[in-house]
């Protein structure tokens, strides 16, 4: 190998191309997507561009109206996540620490996690109205699953020294549950909320969209499409996505903090 | 000097008698320990050694009150052993060390399990970590350290309350060779320190050999103590003893016990 290549395989191989070789994927594959309407690939009504979607937003912006909307939507994602993890995560403790109980119920739970869960949407608009109040049990009823199952498994994660170290301790079964299989339990717990938190964004979303009175971002996509007012409605699918991506990025930040021993120092050299 | 440490350690700390373990498994019963008898003397070194499957590993954990007994009785300090005690102090293969904690931390554990304050006991934590060689890694995280100095952690966090009884159960088993006849070498030199009476678990002749006062030797199918070795080779020991004579017969005489002279 030639000392000119070796150099450029270790440049490549730096902390800092991986973030310019995804900067670049996103900057060719917004002129792809700039070019395909104008050169007549895609219909621009249908395929509005990336400074139409700009024009767009800018229209939606200027408009207000948007912000009660972009609330109606985070209200209903926030209190859905609080009340689906909340509930998943007691659900989950309870059975957790139990082991009989795990060995009962886990055959259903699989089958309850195979199964669709927007399909409840309907039945749950049905029953609750076109309002806030079916937004949140639909976001809810679907958020609460990855956190019931995560803290379930989580709990159950220390082996069998782990629970003799802390027998031989004569520790209680609160310390037990507190020091050993609480920690132990966290790092899938936090997987579960951040599942959790995109599943309730989506719950909201898809609510919106089947309930249209409830108002709400999903609502106002769905109404600009309709219209065919696609350079509004790409906008607003936009400002979803920066939404979710944010909160990930967020989340994510937050888990490293939290559970740092899954991450040992030199992991992310590689 | 030759007189050997059982001599002059004196009185029973705990006694075995009849003490069987059954399991149930797929094929039936299986007897895992078979009506053992055996005393455990004030400060002294006992080995339990013998192959894999004898049972070794199961008696241990009824000395220490983790697993009940199907028949028989363990008496530590003359009272019946019903479950686990805080006199009795457990090390395992695994150092069973907390990844969220730091090794101080992962030390003071059985403080925090008795519900008492850490930080009276810091300072006595980090003198046992100074006495094993980490005091510049006391605020280090387990995953930062070799596998040695991880079970060295571990001693420190079941010295620091302080039980009578220490039972060890392949503590070192799992260390490359260098390191654990380091450790064992070690272990010595802290046994000899602290005055603890120690149950010592492993599947090395030489090893039980070299650190013991007795080795009750085991065999499996079902596991039994076929018999109580004395180990009357001078204290303290090092290395070089296991080049002499004495040290070569007494492992033959182990060996022939256990069927592989």
């Amino acid at each position: 190998m030639s000392a000119t290549a070796r150099l450029l395989g270790r440049r490549w191989a730096g902390r800092g191309s991986p973030a310019l070789i995804g900067l670049g994927t996103v900057a060719v594959l917004l002129l792809a997507w700039e070019l395909a309407p104008r050169v007549g690939l895609v219909s621009r009504v249908t395929v509005p561009t990336p400074t139409d979607t700009l024009r767009g937003f800018v229209q939606l912006v200027s408009g207000g109206y948007w912000l009660g909307h972009l609330r109606s939507t985070l209200i209903a994602v926030l209190a859905a996540f609080v009340l689906g993890s909340t509930a998943g995560f007691t659900l989950g403790t309870v059975l957790g620490i139990s082991p009989f109980v795990r060995r009962v119920i886990t055959p259903y739970v699989i089958a309850l996690q195979a199964l669709p869960k927007v399909v409840l949407a309907p039945l749950l608009i049905g029953w609750l109205g076109f309002g806030t109040p079916s937004k949140i049990a639909v976001a809810t009823a679907i958020c609460f699953f990855p956190v019931w199952v995560n803290t379930m498994v989580g709990l159950s994660l220390p082996g069998a020294d782990e629970f003799r170290l802390m027998a031989s301790l004569r520790a209680s079964r609160w310390r037990v549950f507190r020091m050993l299989q609480l920690p132990s339990a966290l790092p899938m717990v936090l997987v579960g909320l951040k599942h959790a938190l995109l599943l309730a964004f989506t719950g909201v979303l898809v609510a919106e969209i089947l309930a249209g009175s409830a108002g709400g971002l999903g609502q106002l996509a769905e109404s600009f499409a309709y219209q065919l007012l696609m350079p509004l409605a790409f906008a607003v699918v936009t400002l979803v996505i920066l939404i979710a991506v944010a909160l990930v990025t967020l989340v994510d930040r937050l888990e490293h903090r939290i559970v740092f021993w899954t991450r040992p120092e030199g992991a992310d050299e590689r | 000097m030759t007189v050997s440490r059982s001599e002059v350690a004196g009185s029973t700390i705990a006694r075995v008698t009849g003490l069987t373990k059954e399991f149930r498994s797929a094929g039936g019963e299986v007897l895992a320990v078979a009506d053992v008898d055996l005393e455990v003397r004030q400060r002294e070194f006992l080995s339990l050694c013998g192959p894999s499957g004898c049972g070794k590993s199961t008696l241990l954990s009824m000395l220490g009150g983790l697993t009940p007994p199907t028949r028989g009785e363990v008496v530590i300090d003359g009272e019946p052993l019903a479950g686990p005690s805080r006199d009795i102090g457990m090390m395992f293969q695994t150092p069973v060390l907390f990844p969220w904690r730091t090794t101080l931390q992962n030390v003071l554990l059985p403080i925090e399990v008795f519900g008492k304050r850490p930080a009276d006991h810091k300072d006595r934590a980090r003198e046992l970590l100074g006495m094993v060689g980490l005091e510049e890694f006391v605020d280090a995280y387990p995953w930062q350290l070799s596998g040695g100095m991880q079970q060295r952690a571990a001693l420190c966090r079941v010295l620091l309350y302080d039980p009578k009884l220490l039972l060890l159960d392949e503590p070192f088993g799992a260390l490359d060779e260098f390191t654990r006849e380091a450790m064992d070498l070690e272990l010595l030199r802290i046994w000899s320190e602290t005055a603890k009476t120690i149950v010592f678990v492993t599947h090395n002749i030489n090893e039980a050999v070299f650190m013991s006062d007795r080795v009750a030797v085991m065999t499996p199918r079902p596991g039994r103590v076929v018999s109580v070795l004395d180990i009357p080779l001078p204290r303290p020991r090092e290395r070089q003893l296991m080049r002499t004579k004495e040290f070569a017969d007494l492992v033959f005489e182990a060996r022939s016990l256990l069927g592989v002279a």
